[in-house]
């Protein structure tokens, strides 16, 4: 026994590229692995979106999910996008995290609906997509963060946007951090929150 | 009298962006606007060696060749390849000690172990996997071991197979190694022995061409340092998805030091061996 040179030719042997419709075929074959190396493959064609939104929507295995997610990522249309946000609403808290890790690069290309989900009627939701914010590359993302902590009305969403600016925001989002202090008087945690914030943004103090 | 004086070559910021989208795109390397020294100093050297007279005809020659030469020469010039033997060594005692103990106690049939070295560089790393694994396991004598080592370089793969080496790239080896398995060369560097360079298997792989990475399955190990700190957030995903379908299930994948595959996917589970921590295929589905 010994070290062995790879005499077989599997990695020299190239494998024909398939076309789309073959692979779109093969989408819901019965074993997961090839559905999550086609789903992989799909990410070449556009016209694949929407049938890979379609899988997502009834797929329960979930590193074949993860490769759709990726795949929609990467050709980040209109309908990858929108497919992505529509897992915000998922009950399944991996799908969540992994369609908020897809957002982050692909949803800046559809700022508009970003900012629908930041609009969202669950508060669940707006929360999740202030996480998908926090490694957006959008110039617009202080001002919607400022938009929020000045209509929203849940508490939790406005302290997610307070911790973001934390982060993210500039001098420009200390008016809207006050105003919102206000808007929830009984709330210390969102005060201490607000407060830092302010420290922080007025470059006051080090956290 | 006419003097032709040459224009002094110039990138400008809207050259950079357009190139550094078109370079992602084809290899999944990003570059941050820190990196635009390192970019421009290149892309001059490539606009000079092709004759084109500025970066529009040179960048229209570059995305319209249908052989793709020049996108591997530019390849070749702008990924990093510095490295040496034995380096981040506990990884290497981790797989002598442990990971392939549990590859071993797994394997059904005798088939030989699969390790790919992903990026090879100019073969420090899988060469040291070689050397540590005719050292320092005892289990070679029992089974075959296939070494696999790719790189998107073809120069520097030239150079992996080569195998001649600087004394800085060997400093880290024991001397009763280096005596061993290297020949000094009148010019003073070091020459791996030729048993060494017959049994590592050198290949062009683009992590992120699907056409490339379709053909790498079945692998026990995975040795992928420093690689991915170049990519940026989707092109990680893609590259794990990628390691994730080369394994075979229970196989490892090793990163760098800095580098964490729980941030990247979510498809792998932490294994923390004495010597170190590794990401594993899981074994059934999940």
């Amino acid at each position: 026994m010994a070290l062995l040179r790879n005499t077989s030719t599997d990695i020299r042997q190239e494998i024909p590229a398939e076309d789309a419709a073959s692979l779109l075929a093969k989408l819901w074959d019965e074993s997961a692995t090839t559905r999550r190396l086609v789903a992989r493959d799909l990410a070449r064609f556009p016209e694949a979106s929407h049938r890979l939104a379609e899988r997502l929507e009834e797929e329960s295995d979930s590193s074949v999910r993860e490769a759709i997610i990726t795949s929609l990522a990467a050709l980040a249309d209109i309908t990858a996008v929108t497919a992505l946000i529509d897992c915000l609403h998922s009950e399944d808290a991996a799908l969540r995290n992994d369609a908020i890790e897809g957002l982050k690069t692909a949803g800046g290309l559809y700022p508009s609906l970003i900012q629908e989900a930041l609009q969202d009627g669950d508060p669940d939701v707006r929360i999740l997509a202030i996480g998908v914010l926090e490694s957006l590359r959008h110039p617009d993302v202080e001002q919607w963060l400022i938009d929020l902590l000045d209509h929203d009305a849940h508490l939790n969403v406005c302290a997610c946007a307070v911790d973001l600016l934390c982060e993210i925001g500039s001098g420009r989002a200390i008016p809207a951090l006050e105003r919102c202090s206000e808007r929830f008087p009984n709330e210390e945690y969102l005060h201490f929150a607000v407060g830092l914030a302010i420290q922080r943004l007025q470059g006051e103090g080090t956290l | 009298m006419t003097v032709n004086v040459k224009k002094a070559l110039a990138i400008s910021q809207e050259d950079f962006v357009k190139f550094r989208e078109f370079f992602y795109r084809k290899t999944g390397i990003q570059f941050e606007d820190s990196k635009r020294y390192f970019v421009d100093k290149r892309l001059i050297e490539r606009i000079e060696a092709t004759g084109a007279e500025n970066f529009r005809d040179y960048f229209i020659n570059l995305r319209f060749q249908s052989s793709s030469d020049e996108l591997q020469q530019l390849v070749n010039v702008m990924t990093v390849n510095e490295t040496y033997f034995f380096r981040e060594e506990y990884q290497l005692k981790c797989l002598v000690n442990h990971m392939l103990e549990d590859v071993v106690r797994r394997k059904r049939d005798t088939s030989p172990i699969r390790i790919w070295s992903m990026p090879s560089s100019s073969g420090e790393e899988p060469y040291s996997i070689a050397m540590y694994l005719l050292e320092n396991w005892k289990g070679i004598n029992e089974w075959d071991v296939e070494l696999i080592a790719s790189d998107i370089d073809t120069a520097i793969l030239d150079r992996a197979r080569r195998g001649i080496y600087s004394p800085r790239s060997v400093h880290n080896l024991p001397s009763a190694l280096l005596e061993k398995h290297f020949r000094p060369l009148a010019s003073g560097d070091y020459q791996i022995s030729d048993e060494l360079r017959q049994s590592v298997e050198f290949s062009r792989v683009n992590l992120m061409s699907a056409t490339d990475v379709r053909q790498y399955r079945g692998f026990d190990v995975i040795f992928c340092r420093n690689l991915l700190i170049y990519f940026d957030d989707l092109s990680r995903r893609q590259a794990a998805d990628t390691f994730f379908d080369a394994l075979n299930p229970g196989g490892m994948i090793c990163l760098g030091h800095s580098e964490s595959m729980s941030r990247i996917s979510s498809l792998f589970v932490v294994r923390k061996f004495p010597d170190a921590i590794v990401y594993q295929k899981p074994l059934e589905g999940r």
